[in-house]
C-alpha cells in the first residue's frame, strides 16, 4: 500500500514521539547524573539548560577526573565510592551467565532430541521452580551458605545467580533445539557422527542465535538481581542494584550520585547485547516462520 | 607537577591510605609535598563532607589527631585480638559515615582489629539484624539499633554495662558512661531494665525555619502549637504560588508517617498507648492531633503524602518551604551551599510547647514518653552471638567514646553528639558557622530539645512491626481518603494496633 506524503510524516512523527516516550527517562535520567545537587530538584526542572558537572562520577567511581578546579575528590574514600561494586556486578553477571548457558545448552539439547520416561512432567517441574518466589529460598539459602563458607563470596552469588536462570535457560534453548530438524541429527548419525560432535558441529552452530539471546536474558536477570545478593553478602562484594540502595541516607537520598552509578551501569548490559546482537536478532526471530 | 598529575597523585595516595595501604604518615608526609596543609585549603576543612557519602578532604584528613593516651590504650589491650574481624550493618548516618571513611583507619592501625563496615538503608539494617538473630550465627559482631526495634532485639545483645563492669582490664580509662545524655540513655538504650546499647546518634526534631522570610513576614519564632500553624497560614498566603508554609514526611506505609504523627499526637496531650496497653490515638486527644494535623496539611505542599524524610529534606534544600517541625541533622545539609538554596538563610529553635499538658509515663504505656521533639536515635550494640566479642566492645566503646564523637560532629556533618562534653567542645563549637556544609551552629537547639522537649516511642516487641508497617499504613490510607473521618481512622488503627499487641 502506497502512503500519501501526509501519511509518511505522521507516520514518522508517531515513531519518532514514540521512541521519545521511551527514551526521555533514560535521558533525564542521565542529566541527574551531570546536575549539581542543588539543581536535581529545580522547579521547573532543568531538562536542558543546567550547568554539567563530574563531581557525581568522580565521588562514585572514585577517580578525579580533572575537569573542575579547585574540587578535590578522595577516591575511595567515600561510602559512594562504586568502582568495585560495578566491577563485582560484571563479574557476577559474566560468571553466572556462562555457567547458566553451558549447563542449559546441554539439558535442553538432551531433552529436545532423547525420550526418558515423564519427560513432560520433568519440564513442567523445571518450569515450576522459575514459579517459586525467591524470597522463600533466601532465608534457606543464608543458612545454606553460611554452613558452606559460600556467604558473602563471589562464588555464592554466581552459583546462586546460574542457579535462579537455568530453569529459563533450559527452556529456551529446547524451543530454539526443538525448531532445528531432527532429520539433520538422523542424517549425520547414519554418516557415523555421535551424539556430542552432533550437537558440537551441527546443531549448537545453528543454534547459536538462541544462545545469544538465552544469554542476553541471563546476564539482565543477573545484573538486575536484587533479594539474593542483599541476603547472601556483606562486605566482600556487592552488585549494582543492591549498592543503588545505599544512596539512601538518613539525611536523603543522593540522587545525583545514585544516576552515575545507574548511568553507569546501563553500559556494560549495553556493550554485552551489542556484542551478540547479530546473533540476538537471529534468535529471536528463529522458529517464528514454520515451514 | 601539572594540575592533572597532581589530582592523579593525590588521588593514589588518598585510595591507598584510605584502603589501609598506606600508614598515616606517610599520607601526611605525600600530601605536605602536595601542598595540601589545613592552611592552603583553608575554610574546606571545616566542611569535610560535600555530600552524603562521606568524602573527605586532604586538609580534614591532615587535621585528625586522635586521642594520643586513648590510642596507646588501645594498642596495648588489643594485642590478643588483633587480625580479628568485626562486621556492622547500619544506615547510613552522619557518623557511621565518618567513622567508615575518615576514622575507622586509626582504630584498625592502633589495634590491628580490622572493622568492616556494611552501609544499608534502615529497612534493610533491620532486615539483617533480625536474620542474623533468628539464624544466631552471629555474621554481625554489632548492631546498629534503632530506637524503635529496642524491645525486639533486647535479648540479643550484651548489657555493655555488665560489659564494662565484667572486664575491667577492656573498659575504656574515661570512658565515662555518665557522660551520655541522660535522656538519651532512657530514650535509646534502655528496655526494661536492660541496656541494649550505648547511645550512638540522636536525630531529633527540632523547628527550623526560614529566617529571612520570617523577618519578610515580621513573623516570630513559635513558642506555642497556635503559633507554629498560624507562621505556616502566613507564609503559606503571603508566598503562594512559589513557597509553601510548611512540609512533611507522609508517605503512606513509611516509618516517617508515623514519627509526623507522633509528634503531632504528643503535643496535643496525647499517647499511643495507655496504662492498660490499649491504643489512645483515638481519644480526645489524638482527635484534635488530627484535627491540627488537616489544618497544617493545607499549608504543604501537593506531594508531601509522597515523601519520606528525602522529599522533606529536599523541598526545604530547594527553598520552597518556610518552616519545618523535623530531623535536626538536615540542618547542616540545607546550610551547604552547593546541596541546598538556603544556605544561611535557615535558623533552628525548640520546638513550641505542648498545646495541652503532656502525658507522663504513669499515663501511657511500654515506656511512652510523650513530647514534641521525637526523637529517632539509635544505640551501639554487642551482638550476644558474637565470636569477637572483646573485639566488637572496645570498637563500641572507641566510636561512642569523647574524643571519636567529637570527630564525628566536626567531621560528620553537624550531627547530634549522644555525649554531654561534646557539645561544649570547642572544636565543635568552633564549627558553628553560618552557611557551610557540616555547621554545628543548630546544636545548642538540639541539646535543649533532648534535655526539654524529647519524645520517645513506647519499647514492646511488636512496636517495629506496628510504627514501620500498621500505623503509617493506615495513616496512608486515610491521607489517600479512604476514611471518611479522623476518628473512623483512629478507630480503625485502634482495633489492628491492639489486635497485634494482644496476639503478642
Amino acid at each position: 500500500m502506497l502512503l500519501s506524503p501526509t501519511q509518511r510524516v505522521l507516520r514518522a512523527f508517531a515513531a519518532w514521539a514514540v521512541v521519545a516516550l521511551f527514551v526521555f527517562p533514560i535521558y533525564y535520567w542521565i542529566t541527574v547524573a551531570f546536575k549539581v545537587e542543588r539543581e536535581i530538584f529545580s522547579l521547573p526542572p532543568k531538562v536542558f539548560q543546567f550547568t554539567p558537572s563530574w563531581k557525581s562520577f568522580e565521588e562514585v567511581f572514585g577517580v578525579s577526573l580533572g575537569f573542575e578546579n579547585g574540587l578535590e575528590v578522595i577516591p575511595g574514600g567515600g561510602n559512594f565510592y562504586m568502582t568495585p561494586r560495578l566491577v563485582d556486578s560484571i563479574v557476577v553477571a559474566f560468571f553466572s551467565t556462562i555457567l547458566a548457558v553451558a549447563i542449559a545448552v546441554l539439558a535442553a539439547y538432551a531433552l529436545s532430541r532423547m525420550r526418558i520416561k515423564g519427560q513432560h512432567h520433568f519440564v513442567f517441574w523445571i518450569l515450576s521452580t522459575r514459579m517459586m518466589p525467591p524470597v522463600a529460598v533466601a532465608i534457606p539459602m543464608f543458612f545454606i551458605y553460611k554452613n558452606f563458607g559460600l556467604l558473602d563470596t563471589h562464588v555464592g552469588i554466581i552459583l546462586i545467580h546460574a542457579l535462579m536462570n537455568l530453569p529459563l535457560a533450559v527452556l529456551l534453548l529446547k524451543s530454539f533445539f526443538d525448531d532445528i530438524p531432527t532429520e539433520i541429527d538422523e542424517a549425520a548419525l547414519i554418516d557415523g557422527a555421535s551424539r556430542f560432535l552432533i550437537f558440537r558441529k551441527i546443531v549448537l552452530p545453528m543454534a547459536m542465535g538462541g544462545v545469544a539471546a538465552t544469554a542476553v536474558l541471563c546476564f539482565i536477570f543477573s545484573w538486575t538481581e536484587f533479594l539474593f545478593v542483599l541476603t547472601l553478602t556483606q562486605t566482600s562484594l556487592k552488585t549494582v542494584p543492591v549498592v543503588s540502595s545505599t544512596f539512601v541516607t538518613s539525611t536523603g537520598t543522593a540522587w545525583g550520585n545514585m544516576a552515575a552509578l545507574g548511568t553507569a551501569a546501563m553500559l556494560p548490559a549495553f556493550v554485552f547485547i551489542l556484542l551478540v546482537q547479530k546473533n540476538l536478532v537471529r534468535g529471536l526471530t528463529l522458529g517464528s516462520l514454520k515451514q | 607537577m601539572n594540575p592533572i598529575d597532581r589530582k592523579l597523585y593525590l588521588a593514589s595516595i588518598t585510595d591507598r591510605y584510605v584502603k589501609g595501604k598506606m600508614d598515616r604518615r606517610s599520607f601526611l608526609r605525600a600530601a605536605g609535598k602536595l601542598g595540601l596543609g589545613a592552611g592552603v585549603l583553608g575554610l574546606s576543612s571545616m566542611m569535610p563532607f560535600g555530600s552524603r557519602g562521606g568524602f573527605i578532604s586532604p586538609a580534614a584528613a591532615a587535621e585528625i589527631e586522635p586521642d594520643a593516651e586513648m590510642m596507646a590504650w588501645l594498642k596495648d589491650v588489643a594485642k590478643p585480638f588483633a587480625g580479628q574481624t568485626v562486621r556492622l550493618a547500619t544506615e547510613s548516618t552522619p557518623p557511621s559515615n565518618a567513622i567508615n571513611s575518615a576514622l575507622k583507619p586509626f582504630f584498625e592501625e592502633a589495634t590491628g582489629i580490622n572493622v568492616e563496615i556494611e552501609v544499608l538503608p534502615l529497612e534493610q539494617v533491620l532486615q539483617k539484624l533480625t536474620l542474623d538473630v533468628a539464624s544466631g550465627l552471629g555474621t554481625y559482631d554489632l548492631y546498629y539499633i534503632d530506637q524503635s526495634w529496642m524491645a525486639s532485639f533486647s535479648g540479643d545483645v550484651i548489657d555493655p554495662r555488665e560489659k564494662y563492669a565484667a572486664n575491667k582490664d577492656l573498659a575504656m580509662p574515661n570512658y565515662n558512661m555518665d557522660d551520655f545524655l541522660p535522656a538519651l540513655v532512657d530514650g535509646i538504650s534502655m528496655y526494661e531494665d536492660t541496656m541494649v546499647g550505648v547511645p550512638y546518634d540522636i536525630p531529633i526534631f527540632i523547628t527550623m525555619y526560614r529566617k529571612d522570610i520570617y523577618d519578610e513576614l515580621g513573623l516570630k519564632v513559635p513558642t506555642t502549637m497556635d503559633e507554629y500553624l498560624a507562621n505556616a497560614v502566613a507564609i503559606q498566603e503571603a508566598k503562594q504560588p512559589e513557597i509553601y508554609g510548611t512540609n512533611g514526611q507522609m508517605k503512606s506505609g513509611h516509618y516517617s508517617l508515623e514519627c509526623d504523627w507522633t509528634a503531632w499526637l504528643w503535643s496535643h496531650g496525647g499517647s499511643i498507648f495507655g496504662p492498660d496497653g490499649k491504643f489512645t490515638g483515638n481519644d480526645e486527644a489524638g482527635l484534635a492531633a488530627m484535627d491540627y494535623w488537616v489544618k497544617l496539611f493545607a499549608n504543604m505542599p501537593e506531594g508531601v503524602t509522597t515523601w519520606t524524610w528525602d522529599g522533606q529534606g529536599q523541598s526545604m534544600a530547594q527553598g520552597i518551604v518556610g518552616q519545618t517541625l523535623s530531623w535536626g541533622e538536615f540542618f547542616p545539609f540545607w546550610d551547604n551551599p552547593e546541596a541546598s538554596k538556603v544556605s544561611g538563610l535557615m535558623e533552628a529553635a525548640v520546638p513550641p510547647a505542648p498545646k495541652a499538658p503532656l502525658r507522663t509515663t504513669d499515663q501511657t504505656g511500654f515506656g511512652e514518653i510523650p513530647g514534641v521533639g521525637h526523637q529517632g536515635g539509635s544505640s551501639l550494640a554487642v551482638s550476644k552471638y558474637s565470636k569477637n566479642q572483646d573485639a566488637a566492645w572496645l570498637f563500641a566503646q572507641w566510636a561512642t567514646s569523647f574524643d571519636t564523637q567529637v570527630y564525628i560532629t566536626t567531621l560528620g556533618g553537624g550531627t547530634g553528639p549522644t555525649r554531654e562534653s561534646v557539645y561544649d567542645d570547642p572544636r565543635v563549637k568552633a564549627n558553628a558557622i553560618k552557611g557551610i556544609g557540616g555547621t554545628t551552629r543548630h546544636l545548642d537547639a538540639v541539646r535543649e530539645t533532648i534535655a526539654n522537649h524529647m519524645g520517645s516511642e513506647p519499647d514492646l516487641p511488636e512496636w517495629a512491626e506496628l510504627s514501620n508497617d500498621t500505623i503509617p499504613v493506615e495513616l496512608g490510607r486515610f491521607w489517600a481518603g479512604d476514611y471518611d473521618s479522623p476518628k473512623a481512622a483512629m478507630d480503625s488503627i485502634a482495633e489492628k494496633v491492639d489486635a497485634i499487641v494482644d496476639r503478642g
